[in-house]
């Protein structure tokens, strides 16, 4: 198991990148659930996998973002929720190096909470508990629950990860830069974020999604002022563009993309990764700064 | 009966602030104090919905507001607008609108977002729903005569689509039909100029005032 303490005093801890654009590269089609490839495609599952270890992930994610049994239904697979977690959790552990860790993905379900939308909490938490305990079961050492807009959505998330799991569980929340601050599309604030989590006793909490890694920098220093908890960024390869091959591509390479990280680790971020559009090569120039971070710190 | 102007007001008040249980209601009561339904719809429901865009620009609104506000709205203008047609009379919309989620993409927040704003600020909309082929956009928007094709999508590999419905629609030789809105989050106003469609909008507020400005001659960018 991770220890948490270890990694909040000075260990400067790295994600993986992208697993949806990664999936796509390998063929996943648009339209295709992305969690069956667990069960039809493991094998191509477990080499991105292994390529973000090589890379130099100390800890991957699991492909089981859109895993909760509300987004599965879109595609007619919710009674397979636990099967396909559990699968998902078992492809990363198989490739998993030793001193190295998996993380159990939970995204949100793309739904919205009454009175915005239909969803009742009790739904979301019969949503998120079979993909809880089928990531459990398959092998993580940790859980992400991640990408997340709505506190309600994401402390139900919590609630079912807690009800089935003594593991640590870290959560990111997905914020915009508005006018008048960060803010989630729900209008959650950093601050309201943070004292939820700080009541809720997550291990480690942050961002990922939407923000390039500059603009994630001022928004992990609010963080930093609200909580001496392990502070995740993971931010986008900065914005997806149109290629010349008419493919899409995002327009941070790993260079540009990694630049920033040593003034986002400065502001206090601990655990970091890529979110949409980065690729194993960005985690190998990440992998550079953190090497010597740590050589500097350790 | 409270008198004419503070009737107004509180619907006004109503959709603002986001209670679509109460806006019908004060809508009948409008109506019951002699009010026009054009009349009520002018002065009382569509400064309503500016301000809520307003609100939304300005960072004082979020999603949850906006949708009880394009919420409120509704409700109050199916009340008004049964009351147009019994006298015989009808809403000049602003504009046909065909929106959907493109191909290979289950995602539909924003658009209902979109669809819902765009039917409260005065538009015809009709939602082909997610994963709209582009053949579907293409044969809706001709049968409907629609004034705009607006899509939406979430992933970085079916924004692509987006592309696909403006090549099937040159290859028709129907380009200049209609003009060409796109959104969602990986969606860029580059990007948008970059597939050659007409109109970008970054959130459901914007992409009101894009299908106004492009249906009244100008440009869509933001």
């Amino acid at each position: 198991m991770i220890d948490i303490r270890s990694l909040a005093e000075k260990k400067i801890f790295l994600l993986d990148g992208a697993m949806g654009t990664e999936l796509f590269r390998t063929g996943l089609p648009p339209g295709h659930c992305p969690e069956a490839w667990n069960l039809e495609q493991p094998e191509k599952v477990a080499a991105i996998h292994r390529s973000y270890f090589e890379a130099g992930s100390k800890a991957v994610l699991t492909n089981s973002f859109g895993g909760n049994a509300v987004k599965l239904t879109k595609y007619e697979l919710q009674e397979k929720t636990y099967e396909l977690n559990f699968q998902a959790a078992k492809i990363a552990r198989s490739v998993c190096p030793p001193g190295c860790y998996v993380g159990g993905s939970i995204g949100p379900t793309g739904k919205f909470l009454q009175p915005a939308g239909e969803l009742t909490e009790d739904r979301l938490y019969e949503a998120f508990r079979p993909q809880a305990e089928g990531l459990a079961a398959g092998g993580v050492d940790f859980f992400l629950i991640e990408t997340q807009y709505d506190l309600r959505e994401a402390l139900a998330a919590l609630k079912a990860v807690r009800d089935v799991s003594p593991l640590p569980v870290w959560v990111t929340m997905t914020f915009n830069l508005t006018k008048r601050g960060y803010f989630t599309i729900m209008g959650v604030s950093p601050e309201v974020f943070v004292r939820a989590m700080e009541e809720n006793a997550v291990e480690a909490l942050g961002t990922n999604c939407t923000l390039s890694p500059a603009d994630m920098i001022e928004l992990i220093k609010q963080m930093r002022r609200l909580t001496s908890k392990p502070l995740i960024a993971q931010p986008n390869a900065g914005q997806p563009r149109l290629g010349e091959d008419g493919s899409t591509y995002y327009d941070q390479g790993p260079e540009e993309f990694a630049r920033p990280l040593a003034e986002l680790i400065e502001a206090g971020a601990m655990i970091v990764g890529g979110c949409c559009g980065t690729l194993p090569a960005h985690i190998e120039k990440m992998a550079e700064i953190v090497g010597s971070y740590s050589d500097k710190i350790g | 009966m409270a008198n004419e102007k503070n009737i107004l007001q509180s619907l006004n008040r109503a959709i603002v602030e986001g209670r679509p249980e109460e806006a019908p209601r004060l809508a009948e009561e409008a109506l019951a104090a002699g009010n026009q339904p054009l009349e009520i719809i002018e002065k009382a429901c569509v400064p309503a919905i500016e301000e809520v865009g307003r609100l939304w620009e300005a960072g004082d609104y979020f999603l949850p507001e906006l949708i009880a506000g394009a919420e409120a709205m509704k409700s109050a203008m199916n009340v008004l607008q049964q009351a147009l047609k019994s006298s015989g009379q009808s809403l000049k919309s602003c504009g046909r609108v065909v929106i959907g989620t493109v191909e290979g993409d289950i995602h539909d927040i924003g658009k209902n977002l979109v669809a819902s704003m765009l039917r409260a600020s005065g538009f015809e909309v009709i939602d082909l729903g997610a994963d709209v082929k582009a053949e579907k956009f293409v044969e809706t928007a001709a049968r409907e005569k629609a004034d705009i094709i607006a899509m939406s999508a979430l992933l970085t590999t079916t924004m692509l689509n987006q592309k696909k419905v403006i090549a099937l629609l040159q290859e028709k030789g129907l380009r200049e039909n209609f003009k060409i809105m796109v959104g969602g989050a990986p969606v860029t106003e580059k990007f948008a100029r970059e597939i050659g469609a007409d109109g970008y909008g970054q959130s459901a507020v914007q992409a009101v005032a894009v299908a106004r400005s492009l249906l009244a001659g100008g440009g869509g960018g933001r």
